[in-house]
């Protein structure tokens, strides 16, 4: 494993469309979980819960928490989404570790359709709870500040997708690296390293994809006022 | 490209993301610093909200890590595709 294998490799093409290990990889990831989530569906129980059932209650619960303390009370379906988003990315920054498999967060692409999704459900939240109307006059409430937050949506996208690759490639390359000055037991502390933040990053991506979320509603600003400012 | 272009160009190239790299995560150390150093006063000062403290702490620092993440994006950009190779040729 040299620092060339980090990047994605074309395993085959379709119609002359490259296809990268990273689609194939996600393709399987997704598909196992979509299947493991219909499976968890039917095997609810109220009564005596298996410890899978737990540990999805746990990850829901925090991620209520999360909401209640950024101040989107009011926003119940944006925990189902966040949800979902928080296993995902940390499925997916964690699929290095299976043998045979490498994240797919390693490659631009992957990152930036994650924060292209959130982008889209930024703006969905907010037409939703405001009126396309109301949207539109949050972006422009004083007028000259429209090119200033279209601006800040674009950054802000990129900046999501660029914070996560760039932390992710860096764990590779570096694990890459103690692996070729000492192969046998060089990299575990690295990967322990690598590990951690692949959760830490899922974990940020999540809560700034709820706060920009809560600021698009309009109730960052209210609860803020009225609480005090607790965050 | 004549050789000695091509020494030339390898020595400027790897002496600009040295230093580059070095800048950036000496800053975004000393920055992180500054946020635990704030973080464990605030802590030891009132320990009731150092639970919440510490989730925040957490994520603002994974924030400002990334700081040192973007200079490391860009001297890979600058070291395995560097946007002037093919002005030069090479």
């Amino acid at each position: 494993m040299g620092i060339q294998d980090i990047f994605p490799k074309t395993l085959f093409t379709v119609y002359g469309i490259p296809i990268k290990d990273t689609v194939v990889h996600t393709s399987i990831m997704v598909t196992i979980l979509g299947g493991l989530a219909i499976l968890a569906d039917g095997k609810y129980r109220a009564w005596d819960p298996p410890k899978w059932q737990l540990l999805l209650e746990y990850i829901v619960e925090y991620i209520e928490n999360l909401v209640d303390a950024m101040g989107g009370r009011a926003l119940p379906d944006v925990v189902s989404f966040l949800t979902t988003m928080i296993i995902f990315i940390v499925i997916a920054n964690l699929l290095g570790i299976v043998p045979g498999f490498q994240a797919p967060t390693r490659s631009l692409n992957t990152t930036v359709a994650f924060s292209l999704v959130s982008l889209v459900a930024t703006q969905y939240f907010g037409i939703e709870r405001q009126g396309g109307l109301g949207h539109l006059k949050r972006l422009a409430s004083p007028i000259v500040m429209l090119p200033m937050n279209l601006l800040s949506m674009v950054s802000r996208t990129l900046s999501l997708a660029l914070r996560l690759f760039g932390n992710i490639i860096a764990g590779e390359i570096v694990v890459a690296v103690f692996f070729m000055l000492l192969p046998v037991l060089g990299p575990i502390p690295m990967i322990f390293l690598s590990m951690l933040t692949s959760v830490l990053q899922a974990l940020v991506f999540t809560v700034l994809t709820l706060v920009y979320i809560v600021e698009a509603t309009g109730n960052l600003t209210e609860t803020s006022t009225g609480s005090g400012g607790s965050v | 490209m004549a050789p000695d272009q091509l020494f030339r160009f390898s020595v400027i190239t790897t002496v600009g993301v040295l230093t580059t790299i070095v800048l950036g995560t000496i800053t975004a150390a000393l920055m992180e610093g500054r946020a635990i150093v704030k973080a464990f006063e605030n802590m030891a000062r009132q320990p009731s909200v150092a639970d919440s403290i510490q989730a925040i702490l957490l994520i603002v620092l994974a924030i400002l890590e990334s700081t040192a993440i973007y200079v490391l994006l860009i001297c890979l950009v600058f070291l395995f595709a560097n946007p002037f190779s093919n002005i030069f040729g090479l």
